[in-house]
Parts: structure tokens; C-alpha cells; sequence
């Protein structure tokens, strides 16, 4: 720091603090700073004043920090309007952007933007598809095409005419055979065979069919006499 | 939204009896009243004491409050008051007692855990010399740099507050930096010595 006595004194002390403390107008400051320019005694002293205003900063900081910070007292005060405290609130998400793409190199600025529309690109494409699958494919019937399906259907329907002429060849020769050994009434016959066949019936033992003569009236009672009993096949 | 009474709106609260108006003006000003009295007392004590009887002379002279200045200003104006009033009543003790005073109060302070010893030595050291310039200071211009510094008041709120006009708000600023730099120029060169 120089000495009072070898600085020389400006006449422009006034605006000299106003400068330094931020207070002057746009263009008092751009004045004072074009005046520093030609003035060795006002940018001497700016500096050293500089300096002071920074150790008069430290021992605030140190003595009244934990404290008070008036600052943050004249926040709580609340002298601002709520909508600024409002823009307050929402500046450092948007600044901190701003400041990133801000300091960022150039490769790094393009590498984003081109991150950023890569990723739109393919929400845009899985949106669509989203949207095209329901309409154009609802269901199994879109694998085949008109001709395809007629085909199929051709296909499918000889094979089943195929199958019931087979099946009823073997019908018509079977009932031949059993009219030679023992004839049987074609209504029962029938019935008998258009019966359906989930799992083959257990054979009845005699007691069983002794039990069923009794049960349906055809015989008097077990010991009187020799019952009736029904063969073990329907057929003999 | 939330409407934020104004402070001349308290004070007409707390002169038509809303025993809470007061509170909440002394809510709203006293740790900036308290960085003025720190600053202008330096030791933490007596501003305690000073913010205390600062309020309670407000509250004494509510009657007196016109309205013609803003309230802020008439706190500082009260503080100021006070403070060297105070000062006046210390010049009664010895000046050794109060520099031991002083330095014990400094410890007080902690500084963040982060700092390393060698530089919080350093901000003692700074701080000490600071506190004796600025308390070396006649009382006109240490409140003018209490106010600037410590509370960060705009001139013009700064020459509301003392009721003297703008432009010596300003010269008294440039004259109080100029003592400040000699006597801290003076402390750099007796610790390099």
C-alpha cells in the first residue's frame, strides 16, 4: 500500500466510492472507468481501497458469520416482492444449465445436442409403434393372407371328409361280422355304439350282476333259484 | 399470496395496542441492529446491550415516530445513538482492559472446521488489526463504515438514517478508507518488522 502522504488526491473522490461500492449508473460507471484510465491517483486508491473493503469483508465474515449475515437478514426482512423471491427459487435449476452449456467446450455442447436429439427420435419411433401395432395387427388372423386362409381351410376340411369316410368303412364292416353270430337289434346297436367312449367300463363281476338282477326285479330273490344274469359283453 | 405488512404499518399496530407489532419489528431488525452495534463497539457484549436498550428506547419513543422517515432509518438512528453513548461511558476504563477484552472476544468466533490453522491465524491476525482501525475511527465516520460494511445500507439509505446529506455520506466514506489503509499499512509493517 502507498503511503497517504506520496498519493496524490483526485477531485473525483466521490464517484471514486460510488465506483467502489457499486452505486453508480451504468454510464457514471463507464465515465469513472474511461477517468481511471488517465488517473493514476483514483486507480491507486481504487486498488488500495479494494484491499481495505476486503479485510473490513474478512473480520464481518469471521466475527458476525455464525451470527448474522446481512444478507441473509435483509432475505428475511422480506424488503423483496414474492415474485422475486419466486424467481429466486426456480434461478438455480435453469442457471445451472445455463451455466454448464455456458463453460462447456464446443465438442461438448454438440455431443450433448446431438444426445438430445437421438433420444427424441427414438420416443418419437416407439411412440408410433406404439400406436400402429393395435390397428394393423389385432389378432392371430393377420398371419394369414385371403388366399392363404382359403387354402387352409380346403386343406382342413378334405382332411376331415377323409377321416369320417374312413371311420365310417370301419363302422360298416364291424356290425357285419356280429349279425352272423348273434343278431342283435340295430336300435341298440346303435345307441350302444354311437354311445361316447371316454374310458373303457370295467367288467361287472357276477356278484355284481346278481345284485343288478335283483335290484331291477328280474329275479325273485338270491337263494330261490338261479338268477338271470346278463353276459358279460352286451353282444353275447 | 402472502401480503408482507410494511414496517410503518406495525408500528401503527403496536400504537393502536397489538401487543405482537413490536415484537415483530424487533424480530425483523435486530440482527442488522446488532451488526451495526458489533460493528461500531466491536466487542459482542455491548452490542448485545446496545441492541437491547436500542429497542427498548424505541419502544419508550413509539409515540414520537412520525412517519416522516422510514422506521429503519430511525432504528439506526437510535443504535447510533446509543453506541456512542456507550463509548463514551468506556472511555472511563483503562485501554489495556479493553484491548484484552477485545482479543479474548475475537476467540470467541469460531471459524469453519475447513480453514487450516496457518490461515486462521492469518484471519485473526486481519481481523484484530481491522477492529482496531475501524475502532480507532472518530464515531461519524466509524458508523458511516459499519453501515456500508457490516450492513451493506445504500448511501442514500445511510444519509436517511444519520439525516445528513447524501454527499457527505460519500466524502466521510472516502476519508474513513483513507485512515483505515494507513493504520492497516502501519500493522503490515510492524508485523514485518
Amino acid at each position: 500500500m502507498q503511503n497517504e502522504i506520496e498519493r496524490p488526491i483526485c477531485h473525483r473522490a466521490e464517484d471514486l466510492v460510488t465506483y467502489l461500492y457499486g452505486e453508480a449508473t451504468i454510464e457514471e460507471a463507464r465515465d469513472f472507468s474511461a477517468h481511471m484510465q488517465q488517473c493514476d491517483a483514483c486507480r491507486a486508491e481504487f486498488n488500495v481501497f479494494n484491499q481495505v473493503h476486503e479485510s473490513i469483508v474478512t473480520w464481518r465474515n469471521e466475527a458476525l458469520g455464525p451470527i448474522a449475515s446481512p444478507l441473509r437478514a435483509r432475505e428475511d426482512i422480506s424488503d423483496v416482492g414474492p415474485e422475486i423471491v419466486q424467481h429466486g427459487r426456480r434461478l438455480p435449476a435453469f442457471a445451472a444449465l445455463r451455466e454448464f452449456f455456458t463453460v462447456s467446450p464446443l465438442w461438448l455442447r454438440g455431443a450433448t445436442a446431438f444426445v438430445g436429439l437421438l433420444l427424441c427420435a427414438l420416443l418419437v419411433f416407439a411412440v408410433s409403434q406404439m400406436w400402429r401395432q393395435p390397428t394393423s395387427n389385432p389378432g392371430n388372423e393377420a398371419k394369414y393372407t385371403e388366399r392363404q386362409l382359403r387354402e387352409e381351410v380346403e386343406k382342413q376340411v378334405a382332411e376331415r371328409i377323409a377321416n369320417l369316410n374312413q371311420t365310417q368303412a370301419q363302422n360298416s364292416a364291424s356290425p357285419g361280422e356280429k349279425e352272423t353270430t348273434e343278431p342283435q337289434p340295430p336300435n341298440r346297436d346303435a345307441t350302444y355304439r354311437n354311445r361316447p367312449r371316454t374310458q373303457p367300463r370295467a367288467r361287472l363281476t357276477r356278484e355284481e350282476r346278481v345284485q343288478l338282477a335283483a335290484d331291477l326285479g328280474l329275479i325273485q330273490g338270491r337263494e330261490e333259484e338261479t338268477p338271470f344274469v346278463l353276459p358279460d359283453e352286451p353282444n353275447q | 399470496m402472502e401480503t408482507v405488512t410494511s414496517d410503518e404499518q406495525m408500528v401503527e399496530r403496536a400504537l393502536s395496542g397489538d401487543p405482537e407489532a413490536f415484537g415483530e419489528i424487533v424480530r425483523r431488525w435486530e440482527r442488522r441492529i446488532f451488526a451495526l452495534a458489533f460493528g461500531m463497539l466491536g466487542r459482542e457484549e455491548d452490542a448485545r446491550d446496545a441492541t437491547q436498550e436500542t429497542f427498548l428506547a424505541a419502544f419508550r419513543n413509539l409515540r414520537g415516530f412520525r412517519g416522516e422517515a422510514k422506521v429503519s432509518s430511525w432504528l439506526h438512528r437510535i443504535a447510533v445513538n446509543q453506541c456512542i453513548t456507550r463509548q463514551r461511558r468506556a472511555k472511563v476504563r483503562s485501554e489495556t482492559a479493553l484491548e484484552d477484552e477485545a482479543e479474548k472476544n475475537a476467540a470467541v468466533f469460531a471459524l469453519p472446521a475447513d480453514v487450516s490453522p496457518a490461515r486462521t491465524a492469518e484471519h485473526q491476525e486481519v481481523s484484530s488489526a481491522v477492529r482496531k482501525a475501524v475502532g480507532a475511527l472518530p464515531a461519524e465516520l466509524r458508523q458511516v463504515v459499519v453501515m456500508k460494511e457490516f450492513e451493506e445500507l445504500t448511501f442514500q439509505e445511510i444519509s436517511d438514517a444519520l439525516d445528513v446529506p447524501l454527499s457527505t455520506v460519500k466524502s466521510r466514506l472516502y476519508t474513513a478508507l483513507r485512515q483505515l489503509q494507513m493504520r492497516l499499512q502501519k500493522f503490515g509493517e510492524a508485523k514485518r518488522s
